[in-house]
């Protein structure tokens, strides 16, 4: 598996998968065209002064910033899914899932966390708000995710990583909930918004972009998911056969009398 | 075939232990910097928003001390000089209370009527420099001197041309 492994035939491609890479790249193409073109900007008039308010042109921001919030949830609760699997079943396949759905969650948080910061220079007039307790949790679950990854390489052992990482992550996931229902159960700590979709305060051509903001990221994800499972698959294998291949090599070697070989000369 | 094999003896523990000594320092950084996050978000008691009419009734509380107050501003944003610096005066409303404002320094982008806004500062007693340009002052002989503003905007998507915006009405008593 090693020389397959470096072998250019080997790739974590498939037919599928490439077209899903094609679809994704074209909807993401298309998404960036609604989000940056027919849209229409924020603007209301104000009842009595009759100015223009709203957020103006920043609102197309928010086409990328919660279609990503949306699938960084999907991605960390299919992460603690298969945590739960790990523990329970204790097979790779479980802990492969979870690691890939990790990665690809904290890769989505950060980019939740960067493009909320730039959309709210010109809408909130900061960058970053100590103490907005959605943006707090946020960046503790961005923080829990990148110490989940750190701790998996901190263990040479994979079952030993593999157990400490979905304790981790079951423990890292509580977070979630903390961070959808901020906006409500602490409303004067945050000026994030309550939500939108549930109050159903969008609609037209605003709603179809939002959706296909979904939609894209929710193809962005699943490709992305599915190439670092099969990557992560082929480093357990050929970490698997490296050592199965290892000993039966120094087994083969002491069957033949060559003892010096088997154990390595000089010890 | 002893000569295509590799049989170099497994590392050593130390040589294995040092190769995962960064992962670990990364961890334990970053459980060190989860509990700053932690500890200066639910340490800082100003980071709680007070809307105006709790920030009037606990004005002898809150002393000089500093916090934040969330309201809209009501039509009539007046730009003067204070202390050297630019301002910008206004009248904020919530709940139903008014509060004049002097915020010293740049004023957020979106600042403008019908907006809400977060501001931190402190109570100040005196006049208010430009209080006859405003339409309702409070003109209470306090006002809040602010110089952190912040805009908090509402959740409503729906664009339409000519819509007015759904403004929460601001009946204040004073």
């Amino acid at each position: 598996m090693t020389q397959a492994i470096a072998s250019p035939d080997v790739s974590t491609g498939s037919r599928g998968s490439r077209v899903l890479g094609v679809a994704t790249l074209l909807g993401l193409a298309t998404l960036l065209l609604f989000a940056f073109g027919p849209t229409e900007p924020d603007i209301r008039l104000h009842p009595t002064t009759g100015e223009e308010i709203g957020q103006f042109d920043a609102v197309r921001l928010l086409y990328l910033h919660v279609p990503l919030a949306v699938l960084m949830y999907v991605a960390f609760v299919l992460c603690a899914v298969a945590s739960a699997g790990y523990l329970i079943r204790r097979t790779p396949w479980f802990d492969t899932m979870a690691h890939a759905a990790a990665e690809v969650g904290t890769v989505f948080c950060g980019l939740v966390l960067v493009t909320g910061s730039i959309w709210g220079r010109p809408v909130w007039n900061t960058w970053w708000e100590w103490g907005d307790v959605r943006l707090m949790t946020t960046l503790v679950l961005f923080l829990m995710f990148t110490g989940y990854l750190a701790l998996r390489r901190a263990t040479v052992d994979p079952r030993t990583a593999a157990l400490r990482g979905a304790i981790v992550a079951l423990v890292a996931v509580l977070d979630l909930p903390l961070v959808n229902r901020s906006v409500e159960w602490w409303e004067n700590r945050t000026l994030h918004q309550k939500s939108t979709l549930e109050e159903l305060k969008i609609q037209d051509l605003t709603l179809f972009t939002l959706m296909l903001g979904f939609l894209v990221f929710g193809l962005v994800l699943t490709w992305l998911l599915l190439h670092r499972f099969r990557v992560g698959w082929l480093e357990r294998e050929d970490a698997e056969h490296g050592i199965a291949s290892a000993i039966a090599e120094r087994r083969a070697a002491i069957d033949e009398g060559d003892v010096d070989a088997a154990v390595g000369e000089g010890t | 075939m002893a000569d295509d094999l590799d049989l170099t003896p497994a590392p050593s523990r130390p040589e294995a232990s040092r190769r995962r000594a960064l992962p670990t320092l990364v961890t334990l950084l970053v459980v060190a910097a989860i509990v700053g996050v932690l500890v200066k978000t639910l340490g800082d008691a100003t980071l709680v928003f007070h809307e105006v009419d709790a920030a009037v009734e606990l004005r002898t509380e809150l002393g000089d001390g500093r916090f934040r107050v969330v309201g809209t501003p009501l039509p009539g944003l007046v730009e003067t000089v204070v202390e050297g610096g630019s301002a910008v005066v206004f009248t904020l409303c919530s709940a139903g209370a008014l509060a004049d404002v002097v915020h010293v320094g740049d004023p957020a982008e979106l600042l403008q009527p019908g907006v809400p806004v977060v501001l931190q500062g402190t109570w100040t007693a005196g006049s208010v420099p430009g209080l006859a340009g405003l339409a309702t002052p409070a003109d209470d002989g306090w006002h809040l001197r602010t110089d952190h503003m912040v805009v908090k905007h509402d959740n409503d998507y729906r664009v339409e041309q000519g819509r007015q915006a759904d403004i929460e009405s601001c009946s204040a008593t004073g």
